[in-house]
């Protein structure tokens, strides 16, 4: 199939579940409140908020401890409802990105305390002999678990693929579904990502790294430590333009391009100078066929972290030199969702693009004379033609979608 | 387990050539891979021959250890592949998720458990002093991408996939696309895992392997090679045992090599 280069790829379809509660309508309100959704952990952890869904999600038969799972199938759901697509399409596409955050305390508890040894090791044939006999592992820990649950749901024959990009996970799915509609391979992509890590052995990795802030996040401030973390889900349903026309969908936004890169620097710290970064947004912007001018807003990866936030903030400055674009990240209201992030931010970007503003920069106060970019500390009424969704993961991994606002929005 | 992803990638642009390839499977390195085998380890595998660095080393596990050896591998066959712009160089990489490794949580355990029972609270509060500070980065499943690209100045296009078995096989397939349509120059495309030790627990004798290719624009008058369908993982499997996200570049490598992927 050839697909004329003018029928472009539209988003028709969004679900979200975050720190703002379930919903992309939840998330909206508490963005264009400036709203800080962090609520503080009560667990023994050095961590003081977290940003987890307020609201009771369902709980999945087939996924019985795998809360990111059940935050993924709330968000497809929303996501597929509000594209008001029939309940199944053979011809769609599913690409979703996640992370590692299945390991409970009642797995440390039961799964690995038994069998460690008195010499300090453990007895690996016991634990495969005892997981084996009594848990469904490892086939609990599979992330396309829920990818392909979501191809059973809907009926998808298309292709799929889960993306364990870290950080940058679910705008890598979001990417491919993407370039799955611009081949013909499909004609619907439900695309996004799902996390959570907050409970104490999700958050105790980043405790040992040191990078979760002991108050909260201040993202882009002269006194940031680190980010919070969050749980969600963001899906989208991608179609190319025609089709969503001829069925006379409502189009929220063009998925314009995508870009990707690799800092090629360090395992944990992100190329100092944002090389990755800006390589990440050029692609986007030429994918898109569009010039730096074009793009009015960019949402940051923006985690909160020193070294992050003024990478970042260096390859914005060199891909848009004198000109003062707008930046902010929604992880000082949310958190970070980790391999959700990209999906939930592409959500606020579109949700942008839709309503006319540019989502504050929650907890960021005081301004860092040596990040030479446009904050905005608060919501800014501008409606915005084109946005960057900027995430960038542990490993260098990098990934900027760009977003358009349609005549139609 | 069956396969996802139909084996489909229409309307490419350019045709692509295979420059080089590498295999590291329980029948032998290179060459020696490529006929029988039986589960188990890759014979003679010796990760300080591939990687260098010492403080990298300490942060891979089995798995990582052996793809970022077979992606150096790979393009160790290709004269020249550093004169492609690191921008234009990609990397695609299927791996499975990594738990990270128990034993780095032994000291935090015994710590928790002064009284010979388990506690959670004293695990957070005692516990977190014992644990590597890398804890985390050592078990990130995209380690073979954060790895060998920096090893290899590799800035290009690039993803990670954690799809099972067809982790492998969408790397390889994603990886050929990104050539094809003129978004790399250069890329290598491959999986790794290791589940050496795991066999009662996944009911089915293992192995550990890994193998890439290395993907480049073809000769103008060249008609270049098709990836064509993923190719059947019971028999590569049957030999070596359960591979994971290498199976598929285990196989399609083992057929490639055969000369049968080479016909289109």
């Amino acid at each position: 199939m050839t697909i004329p280069s003018d029928d472009v790829v539209v988003v028709t379809g969004m679900g979200a579940v975050t720190a703002a509660g379930l919903g992309v309508e939840a998330l909206h309100a508490a963005l264009v409140s400036d709203r800080f959704c962090g609520t503080p952990w009560q667990g023994a952890l050095p961590v003081p908020v977290v940003g987890s869904c307020p609201e009771p999600v369902a709980e999945h038969p087939d996924f019985p401890d795998d809360r990111k799972a059940w935050l993924a199938f709330a968000a497809a759901d929303e996501a597929w409802r509000s594209a008001g697509l029939p309940p199944s399409v053979a011809s769609c596409a599913v690409f979703l990105g996640t992370g590692l955050s299945s390991v409970t305390p009642e797995e440390l508890e039961t799964d690995l305390y038994p069998h460690l040894g008195a010499d300090g090791r453990f007895d690996r044939a016991a634990m495969g002999r005892d997981l084996a006999a009594h848990h469904g592992a490892p086939r609990r820990h599979m992330p396309a678990r829920v990818t392909a649950a979501l191809r059973k749901k809907v009926a998808a024959v298309g292709p799929s693929g889960t993306s364990f990009s870290a950080c940058a996970a679910a705008a890598q799915a979001i990417g491919e579904g993407l370039l799955a509609l611009r081949r013909g391979e499909a004609d619907v992509a439900l695309v996004g990502g799902h996390d959570s890590m907050i409970h104490p052995l999700g958050m105790l990795s980043f405790v040992v790294l040191g990078a979760l802030s002991p108050t909260r996040c201040r993202p882009f401030d002269s006194s940031r430590d680190g980010f919070m973390i969050g749980e969600g889900a963001g899906m989208l349903v991608l179609e190319r333009a025609s089709s969503a026309r001829a069925r006379g969908a409502t189009i929220l936004a063009e998925l314009a391009g995508v870009g990707s890169s690799v800092d090629a620097w360090n395992a944990t710290a992100p190329h100092p100078e944002g090389a990755g970064a800006e390589l990440s947004m050029r692609r986007a912007l030429r994918s898109a066929g569009l010039a730096p001018e074009a793009v009015d807003y960019v949402n940051c990866h923006g985690t909160g972290t020193p070294l992050g936030d003024r990478a970042e903030s260096l390859a914005v400055t060199r891909l848009f030199g004198e000109r003062a674009v707008p930046v902010s990240t929604i992880k000082g209201a949310v958190g970070h969702t980790i391999a959700a992030a990209g999906a939930v931010e592409a959500v606020a970007s579109v949700l942008a693009l839709q309503h006319g503003f540019l989502p504050g920069c929650v907890g960021h106060g005081a301004v860092d004379s040596e990040l030479p970019v446009d904050v905005v500390a608060s919501r800014r009424s501008l409606a915005p033609a084109v946005a960057l969704s900027n995430s960038f993961g542990f490993g260098g991994q990098n990934c900027t979608l760009a977003f358009r606002r349609t005549s139609a929005t | 387990m069956t396969p996802m992803s139909p084996p489909y990638r229409p309307a490419l642009r350019r045709p692509v050539r295979v420059a080089a390839w590498s295999l590291f499977c329980p029948a032998g390195i290179g060459e020696a891979g490529l006929d029988g085998g039986q589960p188990g380890k890759v014979p003679a595998f010796k990760a300080r021959a591939w990687v260098k660095d010492r403080k990298s080393l300490k942060l891979m596990g089995r798995s990582v250890q052996l793809g970022v050896a077979a992606v150096r591998a790979a393009l160790d066959g290709v004269a020249g592949w550093d004169d492609v712009a690191p921008s234009r160089r990609g990397i695609f990489v299927g791996a499975s998720p990594q738990l990270g490794d128990p034993d780095d949580l032994s000291y935090a355990l015994k710590a928790a458990s002064p009284t010979g029972t388990f506690d959670l609270q004293k695990f957070a509060e005692d516990g977190i002093d014992l644990i590597h500070p890398l804890w985390l980065v050592r078990g990130l499943s995209n380690n073979v991408v954060g790895f060998a690209s920096a090893f290899h100045d590799l800035q290009g296009v690039n993803s990670n996939y954690c799809d099972g078995r067809l982790s492998g096989w969408n790397a390889l397939t994603e990886g050929y696309a990104a050539v094809a349509e003129g978004r790399a120059d250069i890329v290598v495309a491959g999986g790794a895992d290791a589940f050496v030790g795991a066999d009662e627990l996944l009911g089915v004798p293992c192995g550990e392997a890994a193998a890439f290719v290395v993907f480049q624009p073809a000769d103008a008058d060249a008609s270049g090679i098709e990836l064509g369908a993923c190719p059947d993982l019971s028999g590569v499997e049957g030999a070596l045992g359960y591979l994971g996200a290498a199976a598929a570049p285990v196989a399609w490598v083992r057929q490639f090599a055969d000369g049968a992927a080479q016909d289109i």
